[in-house]
């Protein structure tokens, strides 16, 4: 009786030892599953906003050229189908990880993507779309965070090289793509040469097109004659092949004590101003400079035109000071067109101290990248997707990160 | 003893099921949990090689060694270096006969032996260059059920100030240039359909609120005999004077949302009926016009502005020194629309900027630049307040050029306003087409 006692007692608790160690192995199954699921589910909803933001422009359409915030949000060009984004949306999506600067006489607040000296693009804040206001007009607010970049996919590196003679310049142009060289693709070049005039007088320039092939490594050299080494220069490319391309620019100045930095003022009327360098970042020895500022436009077969600006000349001249009441503290010029380009202004303190920036209207016409949303660095678990995209001709990686906001576990 | 043993004997069915269950419920690689969409990536590469249709020419130019490696270059450097590919040319075989394969592989361009575990594909219809390129316009009104565009073209009415071109080969010329872009066309061929769009019938049952009324007369307006030209609703017979009608027209273009076009010259100047003023002429020897003055324009600004009737003949154009250019907007829209008139012209019969808060109205559009407070042609939007929200109600187009009319000017200011957009399509499917396959897979493991 006792034997038969004991029997069951031990059969009975080997029974439940092994139900719940099978339970324990069977849940854990499951468990991946479910997290697998959630991981399959957020991948999902990514490739859904990536596709709901490069294939809707928005509502107003036109809103990114407008001061006014979209009621629906997204990126398209409303003049295109399929995969074509508004190069002006794009300027209006608020930096991540910005570094705004601060223009008193306007006590405005700018957003700031800078490439290098003169090669900036400043928006004013409060104009910009953000990313919480974008999270909430694509319905993600408080479930998925997200990031959005959009990065050329044809980089156009250009690099000053030692020429053969003295009096020359010699650029050497490297055209990659994401993965490879471009290889004897056509590159089709501006040459924008500043020449000083005497102090008080406005900068005048000129300008050289021309056009040359990259080699089986993707590099081709330029060589210009009779360079006066005492010039300022800006030197553009566009490389273009198959269907591909992108742009690369790169320059050098006289003088860098006192320039030119253009804000953008007004998306709508596209009003620009011209603020003294001095009254934003400050430095050493300031001086009055004159301007002479020009608007060029990208044609389809890569050269460059000419747009006015305010008025039928097309070029706006006058002269910055710093420390100035804002009254006169900087010069206003308006964009007049609905097309991207560039912003060309040239400046000069006397007939050898000049220089010159730049500023894309519109993000691609200077290739520059966009990076916009949160910070995905620190989530459990980030899905990505990525589509190819062109802005207004120029060929871009378009990359969404999502992560849920509601707790995402991850295995292993 | 016994209980034992059947337990352990459960255990093992439990376990031998865990195990054949576990055969089932496999669960999916990594790279298939949260994949990188290849059919879309694939789309959409292909959408980039062909969006200069550099991609439709490798397709119909299979020899071309020159142009395939250019592709196969832009192929490799667009694609990120993990991504392998495979791109494909098929024809399509149309004429298919029975047995015969539907596609024909042509050319291939790969830059693998095989594409890995994981792969997709994206297809893509390249069309022969042989074939027309078409532009689709966007037609006004498409979205929101109006858009119809009146030409007056009455049969019963002599133009003045159009020297060179009849009204009716103007109402033509506009037509042509206009019809595209508007969901309705309709030429209003006497000035009794006149009557009976102002009366608020429709001809032929289009939309006649916020439609397009463009007078092709130059600076005679058609006047309806009848209602329309009598005393208190046409006629100021106090002042002996037509302006009463401009004054109603006014009216009728903000009650029904018009935008009233004048093409040429001082708007509005002279009323034509050739059956009602067969006996008058307007001072220059054109029978069936009657001059009704300044004081025309001043009636019809007042009319739209809802403003009370008072006739006044002071005249308000001005005619600003030298020639006057074409707004920016306008240029640049001339390379939009492919319409491309003279950039700078004299404008003898611009319009004052003090119209503008006089009549609260708001120029939305500059054909030509401002000139010393002169606009010598613009588009006005009249500006309401409902509840304190404002809107525009009503517009006015006015070119006051020099004659001989440039209907151009009046197809560009109106395009420039409304800003259709044009639909370029990207090589039509009609004609020879070849299929493109793009297959693309990921290096790695799972």
């Amino acid at each position: 009786m006792a034997s038969a006692s004991v029997d069951h007692m031990v059969s009975i608790t080997i029974f439940l030892a092994a139900i719940l160690l099978f339970s324990n192995i069977f849940s854990q199954t499951i468990q991946t599953a479910v997290i697998y699921q959630q991981h399959r589910s957020i991948a999902t909803k990514c490739s859904a906003v990536l596709d709901s933001l490069l294939l809707n422009p928005g509502n107003p359409e036109y809103w990114a050229l407008e001061d006014s915030t979209p009621s629906t949000f997204g990126l398209q060009d409303p003049e295109f189908k399929q995969y074509h984004l508004n190069p002006f949306a794009l300027m209006r999506l608020m930096p991540a990880n910005d570094n705004p600067v601060y223009y008193p006489q306007l006590n405005t607040t700018y957003s700031n993507i800078t490439r290098g000296f003169g090669q900036s693009l400043f928006m004013p804040y409060n104009k910009l779309v953000n990313y919480s206001t974008a999270s909430m007009l694509l319905g993600l607010n408080n479930t998925y965070g997200f990031s959005l970049t959009l990065t050329p996919i044809v980089s156009v590196n250009i690099a000053e090289v030692e020429p053969e003679q003295p009096d020359q310049l010699k650029l050497r142009i490297l055209v990659v793509g994401a993965g490879f060289p471009l290889a004897g693709a056509p590159l089709n070049y501006c040459f924008f040469m500043v020449t000083g005039r005497a102090q008080g007088s406005y900068p005048a320039y000129s300008i050289k097109y021309n056009a040359t092939f990259t080699d089986d490594a993707g590099v081709a050299y330029v060589v210009f004659n009779d360079f006066d080494r005492q010039s300022s220069f800006l030197f553009m490319a566009y490389a273009h092949l198959g269907g591909l391309t992108g742009i690369g620019y790169y320059g050098d100045v006289t003088y860098r004590e006192s320039f030119v930095i253009p804000f953008i003022s007004n998306f709508e009327t596209g009003e620009v101003i011209l603020a003294h360098s001095w009254d934003v970042h400050a430095g050493d020895n300031p001086a009055e400079i004159a301007f002479n500022a020009t608007f060029v436009l990208l044609n389809t077969d890569y050269t460059f035109r000419e747009m006015p600006l305010d008025n039928v000349t097309g070029k706006v001249v006058g002269k910055l000071n710093y420390g100035q009441d804002p009254q006169h503290a900087y010069a206003n010029l308006t964009i007049n067109t609905n097309s991207s380009g560039i912003l060309i202004v040239t400046y000069s303190k006397s007939a050898k101290d000049t220089g010159v920036v730049i500023m894309p209207w519109g993000i691609s016409s200077l290739a520059f990248p966009v990076t916009f949303g949160g910070d995905p660095s620190n989530q459990e678990w980030v899905a990505t997707d990525i589509r190819q995209v062109t802005v207004n001709e120029i060929a871009y990686q378009a990359k969404l990160s999502l992560w849920s906001l509601e707790g995402s576990q991850v295995i292993g | 003893m016994m209980r034992t043993v059947e337990v352990l004997i459960i255990i093992i069915i439990i376990t031998g099921a865990f195990i054949a269950s576990s055969q089932f419920a496999v669960l999916p690689w990594p790279r298939q949990i949260s994949p990188i969409n290849l059919r879309r990536l694939a789309l959409t590469t292909l959408q980039i090689l062909d969006s200069n249709y550099d991609l439709s020419r490798a397709a119909f130019d299979l020899g071309n060694d020159t142009l395939w490696d250019g592709l196969h270059v832009a192929l490799s450097a667009a694609l990120p270096p993990n991504v392998l590919y495979n791109l494909t040319i098929y024809e399509v075989n149309t004429s298919n006969p029975q047995g015969a394969t539907l596609y024909n592989s042509l050319r291939s361009i790969s830059n693998a032996e095989n594409l890995g575990v994981t792969s997709d594909v994206s297809s893509y219809l390249a069309t022969s260059s042989n074939v027309t390129f078409n532009v689709t316009p966007e037609r006004i009104g498409e979205h929101s059920g109006d858009g119809t565009l009146y030409i007056l073209n009455c049969s019963d009415t002599n133009s003045w100030w159009t020297a060179g071109y009849t009204s009716s080969s103007l109402a033509t010329d506009l037509y042509n240039l206009l019809s595209p872009f508007f969901v309705n066309t309709i030429f209003v061929q006497n000035t009794s359909q006149l009557g009976q769009l102002l009366n608020g019938t429709a001809l032929s049952g289009e939309t006649f609120k916020n439609a397009v009324v463009v007078n092709t007369f130059g600076e005679a307006v058609p006047i309806p005999d009848g209602y329309y030209s009598s005393t208190g609703v046409g006629y100021d017979s106090p002042n002996n004077s037509y302006a009463l009608y401009c004054y109603t027209l006014g009216q009728k273009v903000l009650q029904y949302n018009w935008t009233w076009v004048s093409i040429v010259g001082y708007p509005l100047y002279y009323v034509g009926n050739t059956a009602k003023f067969s006996n008058d002429q307007n001072g220059w020897g054109i029978y069936g016009i009657k001059q009704v003055g300044p004081a025309a324009l001043n009636a019809f600004l007042q009319g739209l502005d809802n403003q009370t009737y008072t006739f006044s003949s002071t005249s308000i154009t001005g005619n600003p020194s030298g020639v006057m250019y074409l707004s920016p907007q306008a240029v640049e829209n001339c390379n939009y629309y492919g319409i491309y008139p003279a950039p700078y012209q004299t404008a003898s019969r611009s319009l004052p900027t003090s119209i503008i808060t006089k009549y609260h109205l708001n120029v939305t559009t500059k054909i030509f630049d401002t000139v010393d407070n002169w606009n010598p042609g613009a588009v006005y939007r009249h500006e309401i307040t409902v509840n304190g929200t404002k809107f525009f109600k009503g517009g006015f187009l006015a070119l006051g050029v020099t004659r001989t009319p440039d209907i151009r000017l009046t197809a560009l200011g109106l395009l420039s306003d409304y800003k259709p957009r044009n639909y370029a399509s990207d090589y039509t499917e009609y004609g020879v087409s070849r299929l493109v396959i793009l297959q693309l897979g990921l290096l790695g493991g799972v």
